[in-house]
């Protein structure tokens, strides 16, 4: 009985999205706010990257509000965890020679590759949240490959804040000295497609960059901490 | 018009959400200088946020002031929409907000201090965003900072039950969230736009059976949060093993908040301006279940939890009349219900660890042990079951009064069930003031008063308790204003895109 009342209403669900999907016009560019992004998405935050500009400009605050979410979710992770952490120390086995060696001459890699993706968000596809998860990817190998290394929880966790405290900082600079919003791009626009352009965006990119990997390579600790 | 800094006549709306945040960042950077500090944080920020949002109070009731981020008009960038309901929530949600974080000063001293008070900020600032903001994608991330935020406290002890409970919340509310969401995403399918006031001038025009779609996927999602029945088997659970400054937050604040989402959705976007029978029976019903369910339970805090349930149904049948009383009514009945609700679970937990249980049983003689929380709680109840001069009973009246006011005898039925969940609500407080004055205990009788920090914010509420239930007119005005900014959606239409 339960079963086939579930089913009813899984159907009734989906019939009813299949009939709100059957209006959207898919592929078609003819929204308002999406053709102004296209047109002067470029002359107005100087980001030759569309995205970045409608993800750090046009709806910087939702990023905001993004990177608090994963901010919670680190933070609430430590919580719950830490209340029954065992402090027994971890039998460790080391890997072999090969795997050593292998994840010592990636993770300077890896980073730099991160790194790369998070400091030309404004100019290639990439950013912050992306750069972030491949430096912590980075971290990941260490982990597996040189067991027994450990980040400095210390130093992840300042890295962290000082990622969170810069984009608010930004943002609130653009409120009070520049532009009156707040995270306005104050910053001058510079040319289109150099390094050196949009403003803001690139800062708050860095800053996210550090902020997601530093999180997430904080995450992956304490999961590892207590998967035994 | 044009400008806007860091303070417009009052401090710029947008500070609060950003303050806190900030705080929240750089919390781990305190910690690491001082651990002392950082309990000291919340109270700070949220005095400053206070104090922010009395100050923006006489501009609101002339006009809603509108704040764009980033310096785009609206509906290109999001913006910020500070009415009178903005205000007065943000108000609201600073006051207890304070309040709890003095109490928790003292209260939380064991477990990952730190993080609780981030987490605390977090949760505030959750709620901060989603009554402030103008843009429906936006109201969306706020309300994910408030959820889980939520989830980690509720299991803050990391005891059993307090995992249990975390856990059954998360997939609830996870579920409510994706439903939120597939409503947004359907909704920017259809329209093209994200900002309320466009969505709404759009929908106005729009084929009303397409919209129901998303409107009943993003209504049940709230509806989560919001604890209307049946959606609410996460509650009590999650409300009884949170630290019970955290149960002070969630059923003031929390669960207001998806139910301000709720009816934001309903009156602005969808532009429901008539009475809605589906949500007063559904209203009705949340508060008798609600209410028969606080009766049978003999734990302090389920019970409480409970009420709470019935409080929501009583503010989902004064909003759903519809009318500008009824709704004047509902955001009065959640005032109070901030206050009332916020006094008994903060002199609950002091109740709770003196006597060392929650059932209800081992308060017997409280009232010579802790005369003065117990005061506070008395109060507090009597407050939420509305007897005058307590401020429960100028906002239950008020609903009461607008409900007869339809004249329909269907309404008359109806507010004759309220009013007989009202009765049932008394006989339960009831019998826990009787309990703890009338029954002698056969423990220690030693006085063991909570202590100081905690009294301050109890006294605090109580205060303002007595003193709006004396004179109502102080908040009347704004929230008269409020519940016009609800109900008039081409005044918030015309107001954010001009």
């Amino acid at each position: 009985m339960r079963s086939i009342i579930s089913i009813f209403l899984l159907v009734v669900i989906a019939w009813g999205m299949i009939t709100v999907l059957q209006e959207i016009p898919f592929g078609s560019s003819e929204t308002r706010v999406g053709q102004r992004y296209i047109d002067q998405g470029r002359e107005e935050t100087g980001a030759a990257n569309i995205v970045t500009s409608v993800v750090l400009n046009y709806r910087g605050f939702d990023t905001l509000g993004e990177i608090t979410v994963l901010f919670v979710a680190a933070i609430g992770l430590g919580a719950v965890l830490s209340t029954n952490r065992k402090k027994k120390k971890r039998e460790i086995e080391s890997a072999s020679l090969v795997l050593y060696t292998g994840c010592r001459f990636l993770f300077p890699l890896i980073l730099l590759f991160g790194a790369y993706i998070f400091i030309h968000g404004h100019l290639t596809p990439g950013g912050g949240f992306q750069g972030g998860a491949i430096v912590a990817s980075a971290f990941v190998l260490v982990y597996l490959g040189c067991r027994g290394r450990r980040i400095s929880e210390t130093g992840s966790k300042a890295v962290e804040s000082l990622g969170g405290l810069i984009f608010i900082g930004i943002g609130l600079a653009g409120l009070a000295v520049g532009g009156r919003y707040f995270l306005s791009n104050f910053l001058p626009k510079g040319e289109l497609n150099t390094l050196f352009s949009a403003g803001v965006i690139p800062i708050l990119y860095i800053a996210i960059g550090f902020k997601v990997g530093s999180e997430l390579a904080g995450v992956i600790d304490h999961l590892i901490e207590d998967s035994e | 018009m044009n400008d806007f800094g860091l303070f417009l006549n009052g401090i710029n709306p947008v500070l609060f959400i950003v303050v806190p945040l900030g705080f929240a960042f750089g919390i781990p950077l305190l910690g690491m200088i001082s651990k002392k500090i950082v309990k000291w944080v919340p109270v700070f920020v949220y005095s400053f946020v206070l104090v922010g949002a009395l100050s923006n109070i006489p501009d609101v009731l002339d006009k809603p002031i509108i704040i764009q981020i980033g310096g785009f008009v609206p509906p290109f960038g999001i913006n910020l929409v500070a009415g009178p309901v903005g205000i007065l929530f943000s108000a609201l949600i600073a006051f207890a907000g304070l309040m709890v974080s003095i109490y928790a000063v003292v209260y939380i001293k064991e477990g990952p201090e730190v993080r609780y008070h981030i987490l605390y900020l977090l949760l505030l600032t959750g709620a901060m965003g989603v009554v402030l903001t103008g843009d429906i994608f936006n109201l969306f991330v706020f309300f994910e900072i408030l959820c889980i935020s939520s989830y980690t406290l509720v299991g803050y002890f990391g005891n059993k039950s307090g995992i249990e409970s975390a856990v059954k919340y998360l997939i609830q509310g996870a579920i409510g969230s994706s439903l939120l969401l597939i409503g947004i995403g359907l909704l920017y399918g259809l329209f093209g736009t994200l900002n309320m006031a466009d969505l709404a001038r759009q929908i106005s025009s729009a084929d009303p059976v397409t919209v129901f779609i998303p409107m009943a996927l993003m209504i049940t999602g709230l509806g989560v949060e919001a604890a209307l029945f049946p959606l609410n088997a996460w509650l009590p659970d999650a409300h009884s093993s949170a630290p019970s400054s955290i149960s002070a937050i969630l059923s003031g604040i929390a669960i207001e908040v998806g139910l301000y989402a709720v009816i934001r959705i309903l009156f602005t976007i969808f532009g429901i301006s008539d009475f809605i029978m589906f949500f007063v029976f559904l209203g009705v019903l949340t508060l008798l279940i609600g209410e028969m369910c606080a009766f049978s339970q003999n734990n302090i805090k389920r019970m409480l939890a409970y009420s709470s349930i019935g409080q929501i149904g009583l503010m989902v049948f004064a909003f759903a009349i519809a009318t500008s009383h009824a709704v004047a009514g509902g955001l009065f009945q959640m005032i109070s219900h901030t206050l009332g609700k916020g006094l008994l679970f903060m002199a609950a937990g002091y109740m709770i660890i003196r006597s060392g249980s929650m059932k209800t049983a081992s308060f017997e003689g409280m009232g010579k042990r802790m005369p003065l929380t117990c005061v506070a709680f008395t109060i507090g109840a009597f407050s939420i079951v509305g007897l005058p001069p307590f401020i429960g009973f100028p906002s239950k009246f008020l609903i009461i009064q607008s409900a007869l006011a339809k004249g329909t005898v269907l309404f008359t039925i109806l507010t004759g069930l309220v009013l007989m969940g009202t009765v049932i609500e008394g006989a339960y407080f009831f019998r826990i003031v009787q309990v703890i004055y009338f029954k002698k205990g056969n423990g220690d009788s030693e006085r063991n008063e909570a202590p100081i920090a905690a009294l301050i914010p109890m006294f605090l509420f109580t205060a303002v308790i007595i003193i709006i239930g004396i004179y109502p007119k102080f908040v009347l005005g704004i929230l008269d204003s409020a519940a016009s900014e609800l109900l008039n959606q081409i005044d918030y239409i015309r107001s954010v895109l001009g």
